[in-house]
């Protein structure tokens, strides 16, 4: 999962990217509004923490903007203001969540899982497969109940996965969710994730569907059917 | 207190009545007095007409006789006709006063018009001189008196000619027509006095019509100074006006200083927390410690510089259906997965008398307080009370509801009735500041729904009348 934050203030830009590095999902951050809207306006972000208060467009602007262009990532707008009046504004603009600045990172880094598993239309934090279990809260991984060491890359592939389970993924939307923008970008390395992956969790729960992409299953259940790929690219 | 009083500037009316006062009241004393002092003189004028005669005609009908002792008495050849010079005590009486001798009427009954010495000698030294006068008569009346010294053939002093009568009838015209005078200018003077103060009244109108339109700007009812006014008070009328538009400039100005302050501000606290979260050693404690200590600081002061704003602000009116509407829709998508469903029943014709900024916040923290708890159901009403310039807003959830014992409790700072909900009871504490800084009151209380009922009286505005441009 891949999110953005756009927050004009160095050290706090820093802490949160650090965060939610540390929570398992990449993180690209913009310091003023063009950047910020730029960014989220190229890339397929999965959730967008937003500050109001930004050089060059404010984040109402930006945020205007980015559901008049039809964006519809879910965004959570960090701010100062408390007031509920600036709370409309902000919801009416097209926020999903908001948040008054000082805050507890793990509220923000609940809400954001929040936002993300309610645009996937999942109820817990933590989904299941038959065996398989993939806990986005503390970004680990179980099968049958056991611990599984992965890498933070391969965390990333597995929970996208896992949060689009039974649908076939391809391989240009698994790099744009799992890398930030500065990763060297090659679909191969996603070759080598799944390998490494399949070694990890069992190589019959990802399914390799030739000239599409990937999915993640239920080896026993037979869970999902294939969809059509949504061209998550542009 | 009763100094005080004095010291008090008069009132406008109480000025000009005053000033009017001033010179009617004089005025018409001296009317009084003068009318009075005519009268007296042209009564004493008719009075003295017969007196006059009979003095002419004793003078007339005087004759010297010299006798053979060498002096010369005085004889009248005919006396004055009227009877009631020869009735004793009579009130008619006549005299003629000579250096030696006096013959008088028969009615002074041995008694005598005394002239004053004063008065004999003003006589007696300008002979044909006529005065007039009181003098007490023989029966103790009050006599007035007409005398004329003349010199006669043969003798070489002058003799006074005098002839009186009882003026108690001229001095009871007199009394009567002064007691008459006197009444009817008090009648007239009162009549005067109320026909100013009508007429300073009627012209301070403007006056008062701009006090009772300043204080529907202070009321919230209207937003400025309206109406036409004469050319006198309309430039006293604009400056109000500008006065109000610049107060509501500042008082935006302090909002605007209070918010980037704010944002300021708590941008680094987040940093600072955040950074003390992720280090749990002595240094992470003390500043996780500190950062708290200043973020209620920071909260505290920008809710009082909130309130100082909101103090100063006058003549505002706010849509509280507006503000219900907005708050549904953005409480709708921060419980998005609660399926609520948030009833209004909201009168237009009601606004709230006070700045939007504030009813937002009001409706905000009960709204989301209510949409917390809510099971499935918050209602929204806003009704008109009993009391004048105030109206009720009710918010009932299906929740769980608050105890009677714990209603106190609810609205203090920072009571959390249930902490497995995070940030329940806060908001009703704001609330309730915010209710009680517009002289309103909140009342808990179990809703028919089932869950708690939240009324608070809020002061209440007509909507403002449509813009006919």
């Amino acid at each position: 999962m891949r999110v953005l934050v756009v927050e004009d203030d160095k050290d706090l830009s820093r802490q949160l990217a650090e965060a939610l590095r540390d929570s398992g999902y990449a993180v690209d951050t913009a310091q003023d509004g063009e950047d910020g809207h730029f960014l989220g306006d190229t890339e397929p972000y999965d959730a967008v923490v937003l500050d109001l208060g930004l050089p060059t467009i404010d984040g109402i602007s930006i945020l205007q903007k980015w559901r008049a262009d039809g964006k519809s990532f879910p965004v959570l707008i960090l701010t100062a203001r408390d007031q509920w009046s600036e709370k409309v504004s902000g919801f009416d603009a097209g926020a999903d969540d908001y948040l008054t600045k000082p805050f507890h990172t793990e509220e923000l880094l609940a809400r954001l899982r929040a936002l993300m598993r309610r645009a996937a239309g999942h109820s817990t934090d933590t989904i299941e497969i038959g065996g398989l279990t993939v806990d986005n809260r503390s970004a680990r991984a179980f099968v049958d109940g056991m611990p599984i060491k992965l890498t933070s890359h391969e965390f990333r592939l597995l929970s996208y996965m896992a949060v689009h389970v039974g649908r076939v993924i391809s391989r240009t939307e698994l790099v744009e969710h799992i890398y930030d923008q500065d990763f060297d970008r090659d679909s191969n390395t996603i070759e080598v994730f799944v390998g490494r992956l399949r070694k990890k969790i069992g190589t019959d729960r990802i399914e390799t569907v030739r000239g599409l992409g990937y999915r993640l299953m239920d080896p026993s259940g037979k869970t999902g059917k294939v969809e059509a790929i949504e061209d998550h690219s542009k | 207190m009763g100094q005080k009083a004095t010291s008090r500037p008069a009132s406008l009316v109480g000025r000009l009545v005053r000033g009017a006062a001033l010179w009617a009241l004089p005025l018409l004393a001296v009317t009084a007095f003068a009318l009075v002092w005519l009268y007296r003189v042209s009564t004493y004028q008719i009075f003295d007409e017969p007196l006059i005669s009979t003095v002419t005609s004793l003078i007339s009908s005087a004759e010297t006789i010299p006798q053979d002792s060498g002096e010369t008495i005085i004889a009248l050849s005919k006396e004055p006709l009227d009877p009631r010079y020869q009735r004793a005590l009579s009130g008619r009486y006549w005299q003629i006063i000579s250096s030696d001798a006096q013959i008088s009427s028969r009615s002074l009954y041995g008694g005598a018009i005394e002239l004053t010495p004063e008065e004999q000698s003003r006589l007696t030294d300008n002979p044909g001189q006529q005065i007039s006068g009181s003098s007490p008569g023989p029966d103790g009346e009050s006599l007035r008196f007409v005398a004329r010294s003349v010199i006669l053939p043969d003798i070489d002093a002058p003799i006074i000619m005098a002839a009186a009568m009882d003026q108690s009838p001229a001095k009871r015209a007199i009394n009567r027509f002064a007691v008459l005078a006197i009444s009817v200018l008090a009648a007239l003077t009162l009549g005067l006095i109320a026909a100013i103060v009508l007429q300073v009244r009627l012209g301070l109108r403007p006056l008062f019509e701009l006090r009772d339109r300043v204080a529907d700007v202070r009321e919230g009812v209207t937003t400025q100074v309206e109406g036409a006014y004469p050319r006198e008070i309309a430039p006293l009328a604009q400056e109000l006006n500008s006065l109000i538009t610049h107060n509501r400039d500042v008082v935006e100005r302090a909002r605007t200083h209070v918010s980037n302050l704010a944002h300021a501000l708590k941008t680094p606290l987040a940093v600072l927390t955040n950074e003390a979260d992720r280090h749990q050693t002595e240094l992470g404690n003390i500043v996780g410690r500190q950062t708290r200590t200043m973020t209620s600081q920071v909260e505290h002061h920008l809710a009082r510089a909130r309130a100082a704003a909101r103090a100063q602000t006058t003549g505002t009116r706010s849509d509280i259906s507006a503000s219900i509407e907005a708050m549904s829709r953005t409480l709708a998508r921060i419980y998005g997965q609660k399926d609520l469903d948030i009833e209004a029943d909201l009168s237009p014709d009601i606004w709230f008398r006070g700045e939007k900024a504030d009813l937002d916040e009001i409706a905000g923290n009960l709204l989301d307080n209510a949409c917390k708890w809510a099971k499935g159901r918050v209602r929204v009403t806003l009704i008109a009370t009993g009391e004048t310039g105030f109206a009720d807003l009710i918010v009932e959830d299906d929740g769980p509801g608050v105890k009677p014992e714990n209603y106190r409790k609810a609205l203090q700072r920072g009571e959390r009735l249930d902490e497995a909900i995070p940030g329940t009871g806060f908001g009703l504490s704001i609330v309730d500041d915010l209710v009680r800084a517009y002289k309103g009151a909140v009342t808990l209380g179990r809703s028919d729904l089932g869950g708690l009922s939240v009324t608070l009286r809020l002061p209440s505005a007509l909507p403002p009348k449509p813009e006919t441009s």
